[in-house]
């Protein structure tokens, strides 16, 4: 049993790095998601595990920061919110072509531009869909509480280092900022030297007269060879698809409706169904627990059942273009959702579900 | 191009203040800087209509929305960049860029030195506040090494950059530096930046009420800023203290701070500042200047009109081409296939 603490989501991702063993972190200060470096900068784990901590001149000094370390096989992360993740995407880019693992933690804020520093979910299509040129994925994992914001740091380098592939958690303002209770893991020692070659035989180690050079690139000027390589990633994304869907079903054994939601908006869906089933609808939640891969075969189950479902996001709608292409537009999916940094609530959600899918 | 309108009117000081809410701390030092820029801005009788404020992101930043004149809250680190397309595309606009030590030393550290080194004519005032104020507390570029902060609990062990080396580092043509508690020479300081042709640099000590309280009082405080700080007036020489008795002498290729009457030392043995001197290397130890064993030097440091600006010689490169075309409709230009590499 770990250690029961009272957090922040933002603390909740320092304080699980500190614990899963993180190498290194490099960040910068951007509202909502300043805390993750100031608990990371106030515990000093450098001098307790040897985790370096790090405040960059900017984000794109810190994800190539990310990029060094992580070259060498150590487990590097960055955190930020919306238009410091924007910058973050070269570097993201070339990561995922040189398939290094990393974690990269996204405290969503409201948008386009500059915005706003309120929660949203509006870098859905950014996160899911490439964000950077070239075709790339990330692993992306939305969670959901602040137990999740800190399982999700190992879990998120478990598969960024399993696919080699930079890992997203994403989340927003407002699991960033609240307050749960959170069970802490217990402590997993850095890797050493050792078991780095033994791990990542890829990494930039020190050649061994036993090897080859490791070289670690995204550039290769020989169009098929380059085609070969984006043959691998294509190969590895499609496994990725097939083995690591995650979702959660929340009272969707006799749901007539279903709610698809993930992060904070799922923590809304489940009370609108709350209300909705006081007044008789049967209502159920879908929650993807990854939205790349996203859980399609589980929504094409689910509305084998239902006769409607609504995607609730903090956006003008992103997700539902899954929704839509899991279901081949065979079944009405419609979207509902707050923007700019508002919240909506549960009886707002459950009246868009009265009034575009059950009324509609 | 800025159209040929003429301003009706006399313009002042209260012509500059916006209808918008100020979303300063109480006490912040940047309340002081605005007030010195709009009376600047009303006593150059520039044309209110060819002003424009540009800047990244920052408390700094904000200033835009406080200036009625036309206002363009940038990017972090980008309103440099920002600002050198607003002037490129209307040479003829008065533009000002507004950044602060986090803005334009960090993230924006790359389009600084580039809009020195093309010495583009704009005035850029830099609030160093030596803090990241807008995210509540963490070190920046310029804070002075072991500093704790809520990013360095332990003390910070970053080399702290001058703005003024990196101006000129990149051979800027303009610097001045002025403390946020002296509103009169603040006020100087910027009518002389915007005199100046190519980009005028002023860093403003100014004081963070909140995360950095107190930051700059070595240099500001009443009872220290005579011997801690020298104020620069060209033609005049360097002199400064409390007694007006101490000065600085060039010696071994160093600065020197002497005593006037000491050792044999008169006033005539005193550097003369020459703010135009093409050759910055004076200037380049004057900005260097840091307490204790230095006075920190204010007041202009550097106005060179030595080199033309981008934005003029861009300009007459246009004049130029227009004066003699060989080319003089597009059909001539297809029919002549000039443009097609062989």
């Amino acid at each position: 049993m770990g250690e029961l603490k009272l957090m922040k989501g933002n603390e909740a991702i320092a304080e699980a790095a500190i614990r899963a063993g993180v190498d290194a972190y490099f960040g910068y200060p951007i509202t909502p998601q300043s805390e993750v470096i100031e608990y990371l900068m106030v515990e000093k784990p450098y001098e307790t595990t040897g985790m370096v901590v790090l405040q960059a001149e900017s984000e794109i000094a810190a994800i190539n920061m990310v990029y060094g370390a992580a070259a060498s096989g150590k487990k590097a992360m960055t955190s930020s919110s919306s238009p410091g993740i924007s910058l973050k995407q070269e570097g993201i880019s070339y990561m995922a072509g040189a398939e290094l693992p990393c974690l990269i933690a996204n405290v969503v804020r409201g948008g386009p531009g500059l915005g706003t520093i309120q929660p949203s979910q509006a870098d859905y299509f950014q996160a899911t869909k490439g964000g950077g040129h070239g075709d790339y994925h990330m692993i992306v994992l939305a969670p959901a509480s602040v137990q999740e914001m800190a399982d999700f740091v190992s879990k998120g380098f478990d598969l960024a280092f399993k696919y080699r592939t930079p890992v997203m958690i994403l989340s927003d303002g407002l699991i960033g900022q609240m307050m749960e209770k959170v069970i802490l893991s217990e402590h997993t020692p850095r890797w050493t030297d050792e078991e780095i070659i033994k791990l990542s035989p890829w990494a930039t180690t020190g050649k061994p007269a036993s090897r080859e050079r490791n070289i670690i690139t995204s550039l290769d000027l020989d169009p098929y060879r380059q085609e070969e390589h984006n043959i691998h990633l294509q190969k590895k994304y499609k496994e990725i698809r097939e083995k690591e869907v995650e979702y959660e079903e929340i009272m969707c054994e006799d749901a007539e409706y279903l709610f698809v939601a993930y992060g904070s908006s799922s923590r809304i869906a489940q009370k609108a169904i709350k209300l909705g089933r006081e007044k008789g609808i049967k209502a159920g939640l879908l929650r993807p627990i990854t939205l790349y891969p996203f859980p399609s075969e589980a929504i094409r189950r689910l509305s084998q059942q239902v006769k409607g479902i609504l995607s609730l996001e903090m956006s003008a709608g992103q997700m539902i273009e899954d929704i839509r292409l899991s279901v081949d537009c065979e079944m009405k999916v419609e979207h509902f959702g707050r923007m700019g940094g508002v919240i909506h609530s549960p009886a707002e959600a459950l009246q868009a579900l009265e009034e575009k899918i059950i009324g509609g | 191009m800025a159209a040929e309108i003429k301003t009706t009117q006399v313009v002042t000081k209260a012509d500059y203040k916006s209808d918008q809410v100020v979303k300063w701390c109480a006490g912040c030092g940047d309340f002081a800087i605005l007030s010195a820029v709009q009376s600047a801005l009303a006593e150059s009788q520039v044309r209110k209509e060819d002003v424009v404020f540009v800047s990244g992101i920052g408390c700094s930043s904000r200033f835009p929305y406080y200036i009625n004149t036309y206002g363009f809250h940038g990017l972090h680190g980008r309103g440099a960049a920002i600002a050198s397309g607003v002037k490129i595309a209307n040479p003829k606009l008065d533009v000002w860029h507004i950044t602060g030590d986090g803005d334009s030393m960090a993230i924006g550290g790359n389009h600084f030195i580039h809009l020195v080194r093309r010495n583009i004519d704009m005035n850029v005032i830099l609030f160093n506040n030596k803090i990241y104020g807008l995210t509540k507390g963490q070190y920046s570029p310029t804070t002075p090494r072991g500093s704790i902060t809520k990013t360095s609990p332990d003390g910070t062990i970053e080399n702290p950059f001058k703005p003024g080396e990196l101006v000129m580092g990149a051979q800027g043509t303009f610097f001045a530096r002025v403390v946020d508690t002296e509103p009169k020479r603040m006020k100087e300081v910027f009518l002389e930046a915007s005199k100046h042709r190519g980009t005028s640099v002023v860093e403003v000590l100014q004081n963070c009420v909140i995360f950095n309280n107190r930051i700059h009082n070595e240099i500001t405080g009443k009872d220290v800023r005579d011997d801690h700080q020298i104020h620069l007036e060209h033609g005049k020489p360097m002199i400064f203290g409390k007694e007006k008795n101490k000065g600085l002498v060039l010696r071994a290729s160093r600065l020197e701070v002497v005593i006037i009457g000491k050792n044999g030392i008169t006033e005539k043995d005193i550097l003369v500042h020459d703010v135009n001197n093409p050759d910055d290397t004076t200037h380049y130890m004057l900005v260097r200047m840091t307490l204790p064993e230095y006075p920190v030097a204010t007041g202009v440091i550097r106005f060179c009109d030595c080199t033309g600006t981008y934005d003029a010689e861009l300009e007459l490169q246009i004049e130029k081409a227009k004066a003699k075309p060989e080319v003089k409709s597009l059909q001539e230009l297809i029919e002549q296939n000039s443009f097609l590499v062989e």
